[in-house]
């Protein structure tokens, strides 16, 4: 449904007083549209509970993430320790907490960091065209062939596990494939009469791609956030499994299955309980980006009426 | 058609070339071969490890400039990659490697693209109904399954299998058994390898082009030309066969061809966890051993799928689409 269909009927008396209150409806027609998706609905509500448990978690521990029990090497589940042990006596709740708090962090960071780089170069590649969208685009191309996970590899095993490190080659090795689809979307902008008469008044290009173009693919931008939470908790995840990003002391979701794998079989408890944080995590992200966009998506029928 | 393909792969060679050499750069500034030697009993002098690599092109004694030309033209006038720093030849590993990777690889891809592409059909022509919702809801879930916790899933259900049979049907580590003759057996025996990690990789791969395929149907199934294709009497099912198909396979094509480096990278995970030796295996050694030139052939590996994936991918556009063939 086009947004021009749910809009009241404009009669001559009502045009001034109908400014403010459009916004308004706005907001409350993607919101309407996005809890009419269940699906979505429960997924905020998994990443809400996840976020808290992260948050209070470390708190309502026994044991803290580092702290050696003796007393219960590798035991299951139990009341002193709700998530079991490891074999060196670390209480997995306290972990699995941590954990989750680390792979959060990084998977926001990165993905806020990811979609503000790629919306910047996508668009400014769009609006300026000549040499330097051919460079740019030059550029992303090139990128796409160096192995990207060869390089991550490298440097965070050079950086000895330092999530900040982590973060940061993340970013850098995510935004371009944002930045390429992102350029397809601002293309028809480029030629929008509003962003030309902007430029006819004399407003410089950054500022025109800052006010103009970027708020309008908004939405995308929102879609792509959430998208980018799941990539990143992918990335990270798969780098520490390996033994390439987060190392001990610290932990975050991959290491900690990554642990949980080599016991699979005699502490599958070690396994199933972050391996449970971390799908309801992915989940969960991946459900709200479906929700945000039949919300924020006029085009798309996928929303039903209104 | 041949001419724009052609233009293709040089703008491609060209750029795998630079990619490589700009890896051979980057690897040395991370590694540092000489680590290797740290540790022996009796240690090693620098000159006595110096002496150790310089025959294999991997001192740092000698001028990065002209390590990379050694290197460079070793394998421009030889074909050869070079050697690790104990010695191993980087040709004979990713040779053998490689079809190990290839098996997992490409039987994956190709059951995940069927999986898919069918997928999306049936549930497209059964918009809203059962199928379809409950198609997607299961999409949207296993496609954000991660896979280290699919194959992990994977492994314990299959050992639990495995117990509950009193068996070994399925082979949880390795790529194949050892003393396995025969054809039939040789045959058995990489099934029940190769089952397992096919599974995981399908299982996480194969939502994409089910949700992708389907949305692109939906929008193709309401366009002009199929309605004029059931006007003239066709039945829908036969509508969306032969026209609304052939238009909606072209980006999903797309996608299929560039998800082969994907799937490479997904594989260094299914390798690691199922025990392959393949080139997952290969990437993670060379760059724990500080193998230089090992990580530059992954690499260029790596780029040369990337670049067989878009080739793939133009000449996937040339076959599917008629407005192409008429420019």
């Amino acid at each position: 449904m086009s947004l021009d269909q749910i809009q009241p009927p404009v009669g001559p008396e009502t045009t001034a007083s109908r400014i403010p209150r459009k916004r308004m409806s706005l907001w409350s027609l993607y919101t309407r549209r996005f809890m009419r998706n269940k699906p979505a609905v429960g997924g905020i509500v998994i990443f809400v509970l996840l976020v808290l448990f992260a948050v209070i978690a470390p708190f309502i521990a026994k044991y803290d993430h580092i702290e050696l029990d003796f007393l219960n090497l590798s035991t299951g589940p139990s009341a002193e320790h709700w998530f079991g042990t490891t074999s060196a006596g670390n209480d997995t709740f306290a972990q699995v907490a941590i954990g989750l708090q680390r792979s959060l962090m990084i998977a926001v960071s990165v993905s806020v960091g990811t979609t503000v780089l790629s919306a910047i170069v996508g668009t400014a590649a769009a609006y300026f065209g000549g040499f330097i969208e051919r460079g740019i685009l030059l550029v992303i191309h090139f990128l796409m062939v160096i192995p990207t996970f060869l390089i991550l590899a490298l440097i965070s095993n050079d950086a000895g596990g330092d999530w900040r490190v982590i973060t940061l080659i993340l970013i850098f090795t995510g935004w371009f494939f944002p930045a390429r689809v992102i350029w397809t979307m601002a293309l028809p902008l480029r030629e929008s009469e509003y962003v030309n008469a902007a430029r006819y008044m004399g407003v410089p290009g950054m500022k025109i791609v800052m006010r103009h173009l970027i708020p309008n693919i908004g939405s995308l931008l929102v879609i792509n956030f959430a998208l980018g939470v799941v990539t990143a908790v992918m990335a990270e995840t798969g780098l520490s499994f390996l033994g390439f990003g987060v190392k001990i002391p610290d932990v975050s979701l991959g290491s900690l299955i990554g642990y949980g794998a080599n016991t699979i079989s005699s502490a599958p408890w070690l396994f199933y309980f972050p391996a449970g944080a971390l799908t309801l995590l992915t989940v969960s992200m991946a459900l709200v980006a479906d929700g945000l966009r039949d919300a924020l998506d006029p085009t798309s029928a996928a929303g039903g009426q209104a | 058609m041949i001419k724009y393909l052609l233009r293709r792969f040089v703008g491609w060679l060209l750029m795998i070339v630079v990619a490589t050499n700009v890896t051979y750069f980057l690897a040395w500034a991370f590694l540092d071969p000489r680590s290797n030697y740290v540790g022996r009993r009796p240690p090693l002098t620098h000159d006595e490890v110096t002496q150790l690599l310089a025959p294999r092109n991997l001192s740092d004694t000698v001028p990065l400039v002209q390590r990379w030309w050694d290197w460079f033209s070793g394998i421009l006038f030889r074909w050869d990659w070079g050697v690790s720093a104990v010695g191993e030849s980087v040709n004979e590993q990713v040779a053998y490697r490689m079809w190990i990777s290839a098996e997992l690889v490409l039987g994956a891809t190709i059951l995940t693209t069927i999986l898919g592409i069918a997928l999306g059909v049936y549930t497209a022509s059964r918009q809203y109904k059962l199928a379809d919702r409950v198609g997607q809801a299961t999409s949207v879930v296993t496609m954000n399954i991660n896979i280290v916790v699919a194959a992990l899933g994977i492994v314990l259900l299959a050992i639990g299998f495995n117990d509950l049979v009193g068996a070994r049907v399925f082979f949880v580590t390795g790529s194949h058994g050892q003393d396995v003759t025969g054809f039939f057996p040789v045959i058995l025996d990489t099934l029940q390898h190769l089952t397992l990690p096919t599974l995981a990789l399908v299982l996480v791969g194969y939502a994409q082009y089910h949700l992708l395929q389907r949305t692109l149907l939906l929008d193709n199934i309401n366009a002009d030309y199929v309605r004029t294709a059931r006007a003239k009497g066709l039945t829908k099912q036969k509508a969306i066969r032969k026209h609304a198909l052939r238009t909606s396979l072209i980006p999903v094509a797309t996608q299929v061809a560039f998800t082969i480096p994907a799937i490479f990278t997904g594989a260094i995970l299914t390798e690691r966890i199922f025990g392959w030796n393949g080139m997952g295996r290969y990437f993670l050694d060379t760059i724990s051993k500080n193998d230089v030139h090992g990580v530059v052939a992954v690499a260029a590996f790596g780029a040369l799928l990337t670049a067989i994936g878009a080739i793939l991918s133009d000449i996937a556009i040339v076959v599917l689409d008629p407005r192409v063939r008429v420019s």
